[in-house]
């Protein structure tokens, strides 16, 4: 990229090869390069978080606050494509599905995907079954939310847990060997299991607040 | 050691006592008391009065003649007298429609004035036949804090930064910005309160781990999780709310008062039986944070009453108004991923702390006893001079950093009133989203777009941001226009909304404004209210204002001619290089007026320009596929459909 500033060629990293400039944000890095990590399911949260921070440090608009007001667009577009980058890193699940984007594999029903997307990659569904049983439980929770059956609720979502967690691990088990499609397969699994934690979750909350707004 | 340098002053201002590298800032714009610091040898300290007070009460007064007193004086002497002329807690109107809950209340010694203009700012009628918004008595406040300031560093200040409770919405944290461009002040940042806390916490005892800042001040609550780490300030999490603090308490207990003494329904017209049960409910609370029991002797209007409260009586009082943390702190807890036993610790901020029952109360909820080893009401402001002083560039703090995070939901209103959320509360800022939108009718050829923040699921129990329509988009089988919507935030929370019709790849962008906010025409207004009787006040801060306004819209017309100057003809060439060389010359002069009117030559010569800049934009961005390509489309896409369903149910451009 030729720095806006001192119109050398800058390089690929944030900051001007030549004259340390910030530089604008680069498409063709994906989220792993942006944090500067392999492109990989298994990572070290602990130094990608390090990495995040150092690159925040350097690049956040509080730290050109008083700077030319390019640099500071430059500065403000580095950070959100850091924090964006971040957002998706850290949480296993959000990784998973970024690496199977990348991978060209796309989750039949969601929502995000443009339909350039839809065209280019490959839909991978939960299988018919799979959905019935699904439907099923959660018809069960709903059942017990409405008839205020915290025990049993406390017990279907522990259940789920445990299911959740095990599937975790055959995901990372199956990107860490390459193995795009049964992966897609799986993280479609887990996102039902998701979905599921989470109405636990909001109906816990509604019920906390007061309740009936929901 | 260096103070002889650092007594050397910048040409233009006095010298000082202060060892100060910038002279920016920090204000604690409280509900009950403001407080302003700023840092001096690299340590923030609070700026004193000439009674030695840090402490500013967060009260105005409206004389009949005009005068205009802030502080002890109008809480402790003309509050009690004239009730309706002395506005106390107005950071609850701040951002406020006449409609809101704070301004329809039973129990209220103010009277308000019918809305003017579009009718969405809260008005307090005051003495002399006036009408004060809550921006105008906010800046007051900060007037007289950047008064203290100047006199102390010299003027003219670098800047400031304002706390704002980190639950504020945008329509309330506008209304602050907008409060302190009225008091003539550059407001580099708003800061949310428990972050600043932290700041000033952590800097000052090197604490490393993740805190809970628990925040309870006169009318507002915070609860944020924090994770400080090698001088980086990380908020996990935020939550609270903005209508809760200690005069719910005063209230609760103003009530029962009343009660008591049969008074309940004299107190709905009776201002000065408001203004001194309040005050009188605010004492009792304060002296049983020490005693177990007083007694209350009160003159009102009709009369003495007395009373005997025991503490345990004022809290079964008040425990109802307590009880509304708890939800806050548990979602919090949630958001953060954190549970209380993995704390460092737990920060209290603001007076109700000082209340041993909001002691209990935090202790049982975190599991731990809150730290006690820092000043409640000082914490804040400390924290805002610190961050004043990165902003504005000096060295003192080396290498901090503050990552805070978008407080409450940001989200598109789609169809039933449902709200789709863009970005999710608790999302570290600066950050982006998108989210894909189609039509819901056939042959819609609009977008109502009504931009939402809350965390409620239906837009009409959320705060209302903005509306704005696109028009133009060809007529199509619905569920066929693709339309992209990104939403960004930046670092000061301000949010951008842009619209990209997917097919053409062409965009439309749209700066969201708050509908809260003060237009650049109604703030000149209110200067030139609020500064009648000091005109060269008023020349001054017009005249920044509109140099300012003069640099800003300089810059737009030639960043839009060196974007696209196949736009532009020959004439509109000339005739805007000829504005801009016109407004040149008169931007460094003193007369605003004149500057004015080159801003306004200027908007008439890039008028057509702009037009035809505005007309591409919308009909590219929007242009449709042919009919062939939808009808493909419309196969390959079937099973997406469901869509459509989140797209605008006001599809109030379907023909």
């Amino acid at each position: 990229m030729i720095c806006w500033s001192c119109e050398k060629e800058g390089g690929k990293g944030p900051l001007c090869a030549s004259c340390k400039a910030v530089l604008p944000p680069d498409a063709a890095n994906d989220r792993f390069a942006v944090l500067g990590l392999p492109r990989k399911f298994e990572i070290d949260l602990g130094a990608a978080e390090a990495a995040y921070k150092e690159l925040s440090r350097q690049l956040h608009p509080d730290r050109f606050a008083k700077a030319d007001p390019r640099a500071r667009k430059a500065a403000l577009g580095r950070t959100v494509e850091i924090n964006d980058a971040w957002r998706t890193v850290k949480d296993p699940v959000k990784r998973a599905q970024y690496l199977l984007e990348l991978a060209g594999f796309g989750l039949a029903g969601d929502d995000r995907q443009t339909e350039d997307e839809l065209r280019k990659t490959k839909q991978v569904a939960a299988p018919p079954t799979f959905l019935m049983e699904i439907l099923e439980l959660r018809e069960e929770l709903g059942e017990a939310q409405r008839a205020g059956d915290a025990v049993k609720v406390a017990f279907m979502a522990e259940e789920m847990r445990a299911r959740a967690a095990e599937t975790m691990k055959t995901l990372g088990a199956a990107l860490g060997a390459g193995k795009f499609e049964e992966g897609a397969r799986t993280l479609v699994a887990l996102r039902y299991y998701q979905r599921f934690l989470e109405e636990v979750a909001a109906h816990e909350e509604r019920t906390a607040s007061g309740g009936g707004h929901g | 050691m260096a103070e002889s340098f650092l007594q050397i002053s910048e040409p233009g201002a006095s010298p000082t006592k202060r060892a100060c590298q910038t002279r920016a800032i920090g204000i604690d714009l409280g509900t009950t008391n403001s407080l302003v610091a700023i840092v001096d040898g690299g340590r923030p300290v609070c700026l004193r009065d000439a009674d030695d007070q840090a402490i500013l009460p967060s009260v105005v007064h409206y004389a009949a003649d005009g005068t205009i007193v802030v502080g002890a004086e109008a809480h402790d002497r003309l509050a009690p007298e004239f009730p309706r002329d002395t506005v106390a807690s107005v950071k609850r109107f701040m951002g406020r429609g006449p409609r809101d809950a704070e301004a329809t209340r039973k129990l209220t010694p103010y009277q308000f004035a019918p809305p003017a203009g579009d009718g969405n700012v809260v008005r307090f009628a005051v003495a002399g036949g006036r009408a004060v918004t809550a921006m105008e008595v906010s800046a007051e406040i900060l007037k007289v804090l950047k008064a203290r300031a100047e006199a102390e560093l010299g003027a003219p200040l670098d800047g400031a930064v304002i706390t704002v409770p980190a639950y504020f919405d945008d329509g309330q944290r506008q209304a602050t910005r907008d409060a302190g461009r009225l008091a003539g002040l550059e407001v580099l940042r708003l800061l949310n309160e428990p972050t600043a806390a932290a700041i000033a916490y952590g800097l000052d005892k090197q604490a490393e781990g993740t805190f809970a800042v628990f925040d309870l001040g006169g009318g507002t609550f915070d609860i944020s999780i924090l994770k400080l780490e090698d001088g980086v300030f990380e908020v996990k999490a935020t939550g609270g709310d903005s209508a809760l603090g200690g005069d719910d308490f005063d209230r609760a207990i103003a009530d029962a008062l009343l009660e008591r003494w049969g008074l309940g329904d004299a107190a709905a017209h009776d201002a000065k039986l408001v203004r001194r049960v309040l005050d009188g409910a605010r004492a009792v609370k304060e002296r049983l944070t020490t005693e177990a029991e007083v007694s209350i002797d009160l003159a009102l209007p009709d009369g003495r009453r007395t009373a005997k409260l025991t503490r345990t009586e004022m809290e079964l009082l008040v425990e109802p108004v307590l009880m509304r943390c708890a939800g806050p702190v548990r979602r919090a807890l949630k958001d953060a991923a954190i549970e209380p036993a993995a704390l460092s610790g737990v920060i209290l901020v603001g007076g109700a702390t000082r209340m041993p029952l909001v002691r209990q109360f935090v202790e049982k909820m975190f599991n731990r006893p809150p730290l006690g080893d820092i000043d409640p009401d000082e914490v804040v402001a400390l924290g805002a001079a610190v961050q004043a002083d990165v902003l504005a560039g000096g060295a003192g703090q080396g290498d901090m950093l503050l990552l805070d995070v978008v407080p409450l939901s940001l989200g598109l209103e789609t169809m039933g009133g449902v709200v789709e959320k863009i970005i999710h509360r608790n999302t570290t800022v600066p950050c982006g989203a998108t989210q894909t939108f189609t039509t819901f009718a056939d042959k819609q050829t609009g977008f109502d777009l009504h931009v939402v923040q809350g965390e409620r699921e239906l837009a009409d129990q959320g705060r209302s941001l903005a509306r704005f329509t696109l028009k133009g988009i060809p007529p199509m089988p619905a569920g066929m226009a693709r339309l992209e919507v990104t939403f960004t935030v930046d670092a000061d929370g301000i949010l951008r909304v842009s619209a990209r019709e997917e097919t053409t790849g062409q965009e439309t962008k749209i700066e969201v404004k708050p509908s809260y906010g003060l237009t650049d025409e109604e703030v000149e207004k209110m200067l030139l209210d609020s500064f009648a009787h000091a005109e060269e006040d008023v020349k001054i801060r017009l005249l920044t204002e509109q140099r300012v306004e003069a640099d800003r819209i300089a810059a737009a017309a030639r960043a839009a001619m060196a974007d696209t100057p196949e736009l532009l003809t020959p004439e509109d060439k000339a005739a805007i290089d000829g504005a801009l060389a016109a407004l040149a010359t008169v931007r460094d002069g003193t007369d605003h007026l004149a500057i004015r009117a080159a801003v306004e030559a200027l908007d008439v010569a890039s008028k057509e320009f702009a037009g035809r800049r505005m007309n591409i934009a919308f009909e590219r961005g929007l242009r449709g596929k042919d009919v062939d390509a939808v009808e493909k489309k419309a196969d390959e896409t079937a099973p997406k459909r469901d869509l459509a369903s989140r797209a605008g149910s006001h599809a109030g451009h379907s023909h």
